[in-house]
This record gives structure tokens, C-alpha cells and sequence, in this order.
């Protein structure tokens, strides 16, 4: 078995095996911040920034893609375009499902229209319409550059997100990062750390995974062609 | 010196009248949180987890369904060029 097939594998099981760590770390170890900040609820919290960091690097996948498809057409962009905004979605539905649940702790109420909030929401919105345009429109080049243009607009957003706190305040905390007062327990930022490694990992699958579907999907479009060229299909 | 009697609860004496029930239910901001923090946690947890297994399932599923096609078109294709 060569090294470029063991990878995979090795890479699926590291992954397992730091979520296993961490959610075990995150239960048993890391102690619950104050009644504030959510309580017990605030241990959402290691779950719920990696995923917004994973939305932003799968938009970042999205955004270079599809600039490198309008640039130089070709499947292999595009698939890894479409993998972006796939997993953008995946990690920004991850991202609106866990907020709301510790904000209803947190603030009393499951959603407010804060604005790191609404414009989480219309990024995934951006990409969520990429994926069903994508799903439910043709493989054309029409169709793949209007795709390309519009995984640039929803990770041109990303940003608009990450500096909306500062910019115009609101409920969310800004506990990372400048501004931030920190995590104060070492166990809270190791649980932290561990959370950006895991996510990052599992991105990283994720994105390898869709990007060979989607490379797979056409691969066989062309196939298909070529049979019905061939005779062995009716045409499309 | 006089014995401090405790007033013994009295239903009664916290309805009056029938004016004095609630007669509309009224929208109030705010209020006591009461949702537990651990069930929140575990429903967090338990979502975050669902849509990543079933945008895994999903993935597999139709990677399972590609292969399946591309190697039955391969092969259609392959037997073509033989004949």
C-alpha cells in the first residue's frame, strides 16, 4: 500500500481520535465558566468557535477555487469550489444550531438580530444557495462561473462577519482575539486549542471527500458523453 | 407582653374576587432563564453531531452511487473497444 493511499485512513483515524480526547477533556476536565456566560451551557462554546473557523477556512477553499475557475476554467477548480461552499454549509449549520442553544442560557432568548448573527447567517444563506443551484441546475460552464462568482461574494462576507463585533457591537462576546479577555482557566484554552485541531482535521476530510465527489461527478458527465457518442447511451 | 401569632396561609385571602384573577396573558421581555443548562448542552452537542453524520452518510452514499455508475460505464465502454 503506497503512502498517498495510507494517508486517508491514518488521517481518518487521528481525526477520531483528538474529537474522542476532546470530548471526553470537555466533560470531565474543562470547568464550567460563570452563570453569565452560560454556565455548564458555555462548554458549547469548544465546539461551537472551531466550527465557525472551519465555515471560514472552507469558505477561504471556496474562495481561492472558484477565483482560480474564473481564472483558468477547469473541473478540478470547480470541484474543490463546490467542496468549499458543501462544507461551508455543513460548518456554518453547525455554527447556527450550537449559538442559538447556548444563547438561550447565555442571553434568555434563542436569537437575536445581533450583527455577527445576521451576517453569519447570510454567508451560510450565500452558500447554501450555491449548493442548491449547483444540485438542481446543470454542470455547464454558464452555470459553473455563475457558482465561481458566488462563492467569491460569500467568503468576500466571511470578514464582514469576523469584524462585525467590533465594528458594531452587539450580544456576541468577543472572548478570543483582540479586545478579549481570554479564557481564564489553562484547561478552558488547552480544550480551546484542541477544539481549532480537531475541526481543522475534519475540514480538511471533508473538503478531500467532496472535492473527489465532486471530480467523480464529473468524470462521470464526461463518460456519460462519450458512451452516448459512442452509441452505448441515448444522448443527453 | 402579647404571643406573635403567624398568619396561617389563607387561599381565600389571595383571591378576593373574581376580578382579582388573571383575565389576560401578557408578553413580558426577559424574565427567569429556567432551560436546563445540561439539556441545552447535550442538544447542542447531539445537532452538531447529526448534521455531520448525515452530510457524511450522504457523501458516502453518493460516492458509493458514482463508483457504481462510472465502473459499469468503464466497463461498457472497455468492452466497445475490444469488439
Amino acid at each position: 500500500m503506497t503512502l498517498k493511499k495510507l494517508s486517508q485512513p491514518i488521517l481518518l483515524l487521528t481525526t477520531a481520535l483528538v474529537f474522542f480526547y476532546l470530548i471526553q477533556f470537555i466533560v470531565f476536565t474543562v470547568p464550567q465558566a460563570q452563570a453569565e456566560a452560560g454556565g455548564l451551557a458555555q462548554k458549547i462554546f469548544y465546539f461551537h468557535v472551531p466550527s465557525a473557523y472551519a465555515l471560514y477556512l472552507s469558505g477561504a477553499v471556496c474562495f481561492v477555487a472558484s477565483a482560480g475557475y474564473l481564472y483558468r476554467p477547469s473541473d478540478t477548480w470547480d470541484s474543490w469550489s463546490r467542496s468549499g461552499a458543501e462544507c461551508a454549509v455543513t460548518f456554518g449549520c453547525m455554527v447556527l444550531l450550537s449559538g442559538p442553544l447556548w444563547a438561550k442560557k447565555a442571553w434568555g432568548v434563542y436569537w437575536t438580530w445581533d450583527p455577527r448573527l445576521t451576517t453569519l447567517l447570510l454567508s451560510v444563506v450565500i452558500y447554501l444557495a450555491l449548493v442548491v443551484m449547483r444540485t438542481f441546475t446543470g454542470d455547464g460552464e454558464a452555470e459553473r462561473k455563475f457558482a465561481a462568482g458566488f462563492g467569491i461574494l460569500g467568503t468576500v462576507n466571511l470578514p464582514i462577519v469576523h469584524y462585525s463585533v467590533k465594528k458594531w457591537g452587539g450580544n456576541h462576546p468577543t472572548v478570543v482575539g483582540q479586545g478579549g479577555g481570554g479564557l481564564a482557566d489553562p484547561n478552558m484554552r488547552l480544550a480551546l486549542y484542541v477544539g481549532f485541531f480537531a475541526m481543522t482535521l475534519l475540514a480538511v476530510l471533508l473538503l478531500i471527500a467532496r472535492a473527489r465527489l465532486a471530480q467523480s461527478n464529473a468524470k462521470l458527465l464526461a463518460l456519460e458523453e462519450h458512451a452516448a457518442v459512442e452509441g452505448l447511451l441515448e444522448s443527453p | 407582653m402579647g404571643v406573635m401569632q403567624t398568619p396561617t396561609p389563607n387561599p381565600t385571602n389571595t383571591l378576593k374576587t373574581p376580578a382579582d384573577r388573571a383575565q389576560e396573558f401578557v408578553a413580558v421581555q426577559g424574565g427567569p432563564e429556567t432551560t436546563s443548562a445540561e439539556s441545552l448542552m447535550v442538544a447542542a452537542y447531539c445537532g452538531m453531531w447529526a448534521i455531520l453524520m448525515i452530510f457524511i452518510f450522504l457523501s458516502w452514499r453518493r460516492q458509493q452511487k458514482l463508483d457504481a455508475r462510472l465502473g459499469e460505464l468503464e466497463a461498457a465502454l472497455a468492452k466497445r473497444g475490444r469488439s
